[in-house]
């Protein structure tokens, strides 16, 4: 069996050798990784000859392969502190100890080939050959430590000052190069013949490791799992192939070769398998969390498309926040358009804080400015560290936002351009930092988010623009209604001026008369005519109030509304419109029937319409066909039907032709003769009120010649 | 005695303007409807009738249609609210002495319907 050192630094010597390109590879001009591959060159080289030291069978071999080793761990710490300062990004503040290291190192490198450094090797312990330490390896051993400590003593200060992601990830290469070091550490007692071997020698092994994951991870996010494949094989294949190599070591050369090459061959053969297995179960874990992530933005996304009312969907996006990575408030920030400031519209958490919450961000607001030129999502804890490391001002002001807003990340959304609304995150109840996964699956959440909200906005408008149209359909109405209008207002003022006329031409003659008997008949007279006057004014005073309560919006709400009193007010409207006179109106349902659950302005208009088009089709049929005996009717059908009230509206005027029926309901669209008499919106208007405003249904059916059905289902009061 | 008729479907132009027009002395006789109307110039064969046009049932252009239709031209004044011009032409075209727009003082009306009775208006 090949002993455990032999075997620590086999595994050192593939891990370093092995990340160490592959961290190279990933980005070859980076001096982060360049100083790190270097470092595992090093390293590699270290290992190799550490190797070959122990399986040595003759002092000279074993002391050659010695000062091979020794060439390589000169540069360890050199390499370390160099990569260190890249990593904290500071080696162009400290050039001076940069370049002194490696001159110590070149020095060091030259002595490594005179027994000042390595005497010679003698038997120590377990081991038949260690080296012994030369004149000038004390003064070494004293430079390389302290490059160590130095290294480390920085590093722990920069955890320390940093926050956030990078605190997370400064402290975890403190920890592997603790782990790293103190393992390295133990290969040097022997040399001045205190009895402790190199046990700790594995884990250097895990220190490069540890670092290699560190690089990647904070370059590439998905790079885990080719990473975690890459240590996967590595330390299975080290298994499978070292242990038949191991046994094939002992019994080198005593003729049982059978027995490791048979072992070789049953782990070659299982060895992709426990790969597989392993690598299943490792890409699970590494899965699961993003996973996870992807499901709730892909519910989040279905959710946001369905919803259309803006104020709704911004809560739902508070709420998707603070379920996702609960979080200990959430607030959207949305563009008004006309003043560009950004107010609160949707918070979810903040009540208990005790403190008023931001309502307002106006334009030219720190933060909004620097959304808009780096559009990316800011980490509050990241620019408080910049504004500390790099005494900017300009980002103070932002960190001060943050913290009134309490803010741990925001999240701009665009729409191409445009900054539409910011997202507000606060911190993370388990009070752990954002990484840039969440950042990431923010920022996608926002987009998409910003989609919906445009999404929202425009439905809104829409709805907005149906509610003026059918307010200008009314206006136009009420035009064509002028005709009528001032007809039966100046039939009150005709009325009222013959009644006034006659009473003065009475009191105008009594006066000539100068004769005052019959005083009381005079009086009578007089009263009669001013009782008249009194009516016409009443009924002038109805038109004018009938017309008023159409026109104006009326109360929003909805009410139980009789069908029968409801006709009776589109009735009096349309005649001011139409002739009544002229057709016949027939009311075919009970009078008990289950009342109306609607808005009663907005019902009045639809009936309104419904008398209005039949009567103008019934007298296009009069006009047009000239039939003997033709008589219009127009008939109201109305009956319960489940929950609702079914209204059937039928009229025997001219119909539709089959080609025009697809085109009623199109807004501006209208067969009507004369431009005069119709807007076009009419059976819109019917529709928008029927089926938006009130969840009813319109169902319009006509045969030309023959005449038109409007069937009508409506909300009733209906209980149970 | 001159015969004046007055046809408005509407009860106080018709009662009022007949009261004022018989203190006159002239022979009023009323219609609430072109068919009474109709009827009431065959019999009683009046000088002037003051016609309004919008009525319900028979309106006041259906009746001086007919009017004309029987060679009947009888000296009409029409009274309008607010006609189509159309009408007004048609009117015009059938032989109208004139139309007066509603509303109108009772003294103008006087004044129109003396001219046409060619009874001269003194302050009696």
């Amino acid at each position: 069996m090949i002993s455990y050192w032999a075997f620590s630094s086999l595994i050192n010597l593939i891990t370093s050798a092995f990340l160490g390109f592959f961290v190279f590879s990933k980005n070859k001009k980076r001096a982060l990784n360049v100083t790190y591959a270097l470092f595992c060159l090093s390293a590699s080289i270290w290992s190799f000859s550490y190797f070959f030291w122990q399986v040595s069978t003759a002092g000279q071999e074993a002391l050659f392969w010695c000062r091979a080793l020794m060439a390589g761990a000169i540069f360890i710490p050199v390499f370390y502190l160099h990569h260190l300062l890249y990593l904290m990004r500071i080696a162009q503040q400290r050039r001076g100890v940069i370049h002194f290291c490696y001159g110590f190192g070149l020095v060091f490198f030259f002595v490594n080939f005179t027994p000042l450094f390595v005497k010679s090797v003698s038997p120590k312990m377990w081991f038949s050959y260690w080296p012994d330490a030369g004149l000038l390896f004390l003064p070494f051993c004293v430079v390389w430590f302290w490059i160590c400590l130095y290294g480390i003593w920085l590093l722990a200060k920069h955890v320390m000052l940093s926050a956030g992601e990078r605190k997370t990830q400064l402290r975890y290469v403190l920890t592997a190069t603790l782990i790293g070091w103190l393992g390295a550490f133990t290969n040097f007692p022997l040399w001045f013949d205190i009895p402790i071997p190199p046990i700790g020698n594995i884990f250097v092994s895990v220190y490069i490791s540890l670092v290699a994951y560190a690089i990647i991870k904070y370059q590439l996010l998905d790079i885990r799992i080719a990473f975690t494949r890459a240590g996967i094989f590595i330390f299975v294949y080290t298994l499978v192939l070292g242990i038949p190599f191991g046994v094939g070591m002992k019994y080198l050369g005593s003729g049982l070769w059978l027995m490791p090459v048979s072992l070789m061959a049953v782990f070659a053969t299982i060895g992709p398998f426990i790969y597989l297995f392993i690598q299943k179960r490792a890409e699970e874990a590494l899965l699961q969390e993003q996973r996870q992530y992807q499901m709730t933005l892909q519910q989040a996304s279905l959710g946001m498309g369905q919803i259309k009312e803006l104020k709704r969907l911004l809560k739902l996006v508070v709420h998707i926040i603070t379920k996702a990575v609960s979080v200990e408030h959430a607030e959207v920030y949305l563009l008004h358009e006309e003043s560009g400031q950004f107010t609160l519209k949707a918070s979810r958490g903040w009540k208990h804080k005790n403190r008023e919450q931001v309502s307002v961000m106006e334009l030219d607001s720190p933060l909004v400015v620097y959304l808009k030129e780096y559009r990316k999502a800011v980490i509050c804890e990241e620019i408080e560290q910049y504004v500390r490391d790099n005494d900017a001002k300009e980002f103070k002001e932002i960190a001060d936002i943050m913290k009134q807003l309490d803010s741990a990340l925001i999240v701009p959304s665009f729409i191409d351009q445009k900054l539409i609304a910011i997202l507000i995150l606060g911190n993370k109840k388990a009070k752990k930092s954002y990484t840039k996964d969440d950042m990431a699956v923010f920022t996608i959440l926002a987009n998409q988010a910003g989609l919906a909200i445009e999404n929202a906005q425009f439905y809104e408008r829409m709805k907005e623009t149906h509610s003026q149209l059918i307010k200008a359909e009314k206006m136009a109405t009420v035009g064509t209604m002028a005709d009528g209008l001032s007809h039966q207002i100046n039939n009150r003022l005709h009325a009222m001026g013959f009644i006034a006329g006659d009473a003065l031409d009475t009191i105008r003659s009594k006066k000539k008369e100068k004769n005052f008997a019959g005083m009381e008949a005079f009086l009578d007279e007089i009263e009669f005519s001013l009782s008249r006057i009194e009516d016409n004014v009443k009924r002038g005073g109805e038109i004018v109030e009938g017309l008023l309560k159409y026109t104006r919006k009326g109360s929003e709400g909805f009410e139980e509304i009789g069908f029968d009193k409801l006709l009776d007010s589109a009735v009096e409207m349309a005649q001011f419109k139409i002739k009544l006179n002229q057709i016949r109106i027939v009311r075919n349902f009970e009078k008990n029937i289950p009342g109306i659950k609607g808005n009663f302005t907005q019902l009045q208009e639809v009936f309104f319409n419904v008398i209005d088009n039949a009567y103008d089709a019934m007298m296009q049929r009069k006009e047009e066909l000239n039939e003997d005996g033709y008589k219009p009717t127009l008939e109201f059908f109305a009956a319960r039907k489940g929950w609702k009230l079914e209204i059937v509206i039928k009229d025997n005027g001219i119909g539709v032709k089959p080609e025009n029926i697809e085109k009623l309901f199109t807004p501006f669209f209208t067969t009507k003769l004369s431009s005069k008499k119709g807007t076009g919106l009419g059976l819109y208007v019917i529709r928008q009120i029927i089926e938006e405003n009130h969840g009813g249904q319109v169902k319009f059916t006509s045969l030309y010649k023959e005449g038109s059905q409007t069937v009508i289902l409506l909300p009733s009061m209906v209980e149970g | 005695m001159s015969k004046l008729l007055i046809v408005d479907d509407e009860i106080d132009v018709r009662e009022f303007a007949k009261r004022f027009f018989k203190k006159r002395g002239i022979d009023v006789s009323i219609a609430s409807g072109g068919d009474e109307a109709l009827n009431i110039i065959g019999r009683h064969r009046p000088d002037l009738v003051l016609l309004d046009i919008q009525m319900e049932g028979l309106s006041g252009m259906e009746v001086l249609r007919k009017l004309r239709e029987e060679k009947n031209d009888i000296k009409v004044i029409m009274v309008t609210g607010a006609e189509d011009p159309s009408i007004i032409d048609e009117a015009n075209n059938l032989g109208v002495k004139g139309y007066i727009h509603k509303p109108l003082i009772l003294e103008e009306l006087e004044k129109i319907v003396m001219k046409e009775l060619k009874i001269s208006v003194h302050a009696n």
